[in-house]
């Protein structure tokens, strides 16, 4: 076994791993032998503490247990709301280049090839946050070593993969001479079907799950993500500071990613709020705060981006605040989705008012 | 296969001793996590957890039981576990496929399997999945797996003065607990009714494999009043994410169509 615990004598403690057990004594071979316990407290049992801390007390109000959250709260930090940014942009990136290898391409050569590698260094960037984010990283490729549709994370490292690979293809091989110049054609249109998937399955993820926030914007969750990875495709083109038809063709797809983004987000607001109390963690708090701040970065990357007659520094600007719009987006969504895990009344009112099980009762064609 | 085995937990017997918590801990070899108090009348376990797999619920209600005869308080106690539901959130969602259905029907996470995806913990519609920071993967009853290969009961059901905790075939276990509740509501409790103990009592869950009587509301103990395994709705999300992926695609070529040639 991994830990060895040893006592001096049966009083005094020398090193414990929290198990107690003296292996001169005894065998460590129980189901839970190997779980790794370095010291005696729990990180996320103690950031629920703060949570408790607020108000343990006596029942007031809606029944609920001592304000104790019931479900356990995502455990996914930094590197999950920026791989939603990256593997967004990835994807959009290639639907773009997809649309671009359409019909008469020879003025849009620079603009495929930036989204081909956009989205080649976008996957590989994006396969790391998510390798990264793993309790066993080593253990990534047990991922990929099953296929199993009702798991939509299995589904994502399969499109993740597949993105990548036909990006990787697109790159190296389109442009050539030769027959291997078809395959990376064809190469490109698949990335950018993958991409399509990439871009908007993460939405899937996030609401296939009990969290009741997130549960309840099912239906929005994944067009917000899809129309904000077409956002940060525009913003980050008015970076790269592209021109002519490059530059029309980014504004267009940026913008109108944009305009629907800004949509999903106040139609996602009205999902949430069916039962105002899932609803909450939208408007109230840190995650409310967020939230707006993404959706007044948008609006302003919007604006700035409209102004007639653009400067450099105009669309820095517009490109800047487009990006950070995207990018917080994410972040704040998962902000929501802790939030709305802790409140346990969240989940208790939602389904009282009908949206748990009952839901899909009602909807006999499920 | 052999035929599915689940816990019958009988609320109405537990005293709060706590001895599943302790059997469970030590049968399993599971680290404490640690020492906390809570403040919340006796429970400092307070949540199920990586390393907490029995968990027993203190409950402090300004009413009396309906057979009280005294005072004007009562407590309720329940020793909370993994469902091992029928549908069970966390094995649907599993990308790696570490979570599996025994030959006992219980839901088994295989600790050489698991990659610490987290998925599964916002998957379980009851908070009962969980990592542990320092091990990284994802943890819960196996409703002693070990054991029930060597024909022995549950640490914990072994472990329970009162047989609160029943461990057994599921059909007795439910037939028991039928007559269980009639037998409270003869006595003076009509309150008492049984939670998940098939698909119509919850069917968002199909039926829990660990159903429980209780005599408040779910919500009381910290349970969910109508729980639903996230994958039975994703099919919204993955319609919305194919009009988003169509949407994307038109405008993309609306964009070339548009913002193409013109020089
Ligand atoms: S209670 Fe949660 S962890 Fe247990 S089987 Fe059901 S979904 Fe899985
Ligand atoms: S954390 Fe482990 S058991 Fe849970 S879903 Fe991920 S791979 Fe499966």
């Amino acid at each position: 076994m991994s830990t060895t615990v040893r006592y001096k004598n049966s009083v005094e403690r020398v090193y414990t791993d929290g198990r107690d057990i003296d292996t001169e004594a005894g065998d460590l071979t129980g189901e839970a032998a190997d779980q790794r316990a370095s010291g005696s407290t729990d990180k996320h049992l103690k950031e629920q503490m703060q949570v408790w801390r607020q108000a343990p007390g006596p029942r007031t109000g809606d029944p609920a247990y001592y304000n104790v959250p019931m479900l356990n709260e995502p455990v996914w930090e930094w590197a999950i709301p920026t791989y939603y940014y990256v593997g967004g942009l990835t994807g959009a990136a290639l639907v773009l280049g997809a649309a671009s290898q359409m019909g008469d391409a020879g003025g849009r050569k620079e603009l495929i090839r930036r989204c081909h590698w956009i989205g080649l260094i976008g996957a590989g960037i994006s396969g790391g946050l998510l390798i990264y984010d793993l309790g066993v990283p080593s253990r990534f490729f047990n991922m990929l070593r099953v296929f199993r549709p009702t798991s939509v994370m299995n589904m994502g490292a399969w499109i993740l993969t597949g993105a990548g690979g036909t990006a990787f293809l697109a790159v190296v091989l389109r442009g050539r001479e030769n027959r291997f110049g078809a395959a990376g054609e064809i190469a490109g249109y698949l990335a950018g079907m993958f991409g399509a998937g990439l871009a908007t399955y993460t939405g899937v993820l996030t609401a296939n799950t009990a969290v009741p926030v997130w549960q309840a914007s099912r239906r929005v969750l994944p067009i917000l993500f899809g129309t904000s990875a077409m956002s940060s495709v525009g913003a980050l083109f008015e970076l790269l500071g592209g021109k002519g038809e490059e530059r029309r063709l980014t504004k267009i797809f940026g913008t109108a990613g944009q305009i629907a983004e800004f949509a999903a987000s106040v139609a996602m607001e009205k999902q949430a709020s069916v039962v105002p109390r899932v609803g909450r963690p939208l408007k109230k708090g840190l995650s409310g705060f967020v939230w707006r701040a993404a959706m007044t970065l948008t609006a302003a990357g919007l604006v700035l981006g409209l102004i007639p007659k653009p400067t450099r520094r105009r669309r820095l600007a517009a490109g800047i605040a487009g990006t950070l719009g995207s990018a917080l987006m994410r972040a704040s969504v998962e902000h929501i989705g802790t939030a709305s895990a802790r409140d346990a009344r969240a989940s208790f009112q939602q389904q009282r008012a009908g949206y748990g099980a009952a839901e899909i009762a009602r909807q006999p064609n499920q | 296969m052999a035929a599915s085995k689940g816990f019958f937990t009988d609320t109405t017997l537990c005293i709060g001793c706590k001895a599943c918590e302790v059997a469970c801990k030590q049968w399993n070899q599971l680290p404490d996590d640690g020492f906390l108090f809570s403040g919340m009348s006796y429970d400092n376990t307070v949540h199920l957890g990586g390393s907490t797999w029995r968990h027993v619920a203190f409950v402090e209600r300004p009413v009396p039981l309906n057979t009280q005869t005294d005072g004007a308080f009562s407590w309720l106690f329940s020793s909370d576990v993994c469902k091992h539901c029928a549908r069970a959130g966390c094995l649907e969602s599993c990308p790696t496929g570490a979570i599996i259905r025994t030959e006992f029907g219980s839901v088994y996470v295989q600790p050489d399997v698991c990659n610490g995806c987290g998925y599964c913990i916002v998957s379980c519609p009851f908070g009962v999945i969980n990592r542990r920071e320092e091990d990284g993967r994802a943890w819960k009853c196996t409703l002693c797996y070990d054991r029930l290969r060597d024909d022995l009961v549950p640490a914990c059901a072994k472990a329970c003065p009162t047989e609160s905790i029943q461990f057994g075939d599921l059909d007795e276990l439910r037939a028991h607990a039928k007559e269980r509740v009639e037998q409270l509501h003869e006595r003076g409790m009509p309150e008492a009714y049984l939670y998940g103990a098939s698909a119509d009592d919850q069917p968002g869950t199909e039926g829990l494999n660990a159903f429980f009587l209780l005599v408040d509301k779910p919500e009381v103990y910290n349970l969910p009043p109508d729980p639903v395994a996230p994958a039975k709705k994703v099919k919204d999300a993955w319609l919305a994410a194919g009009a988003a992926a169509a949407g994307m695609a038109l405008a993309a070529v609306g964009a070339v169509f548009f913002g193409g040639h013109r020089a």
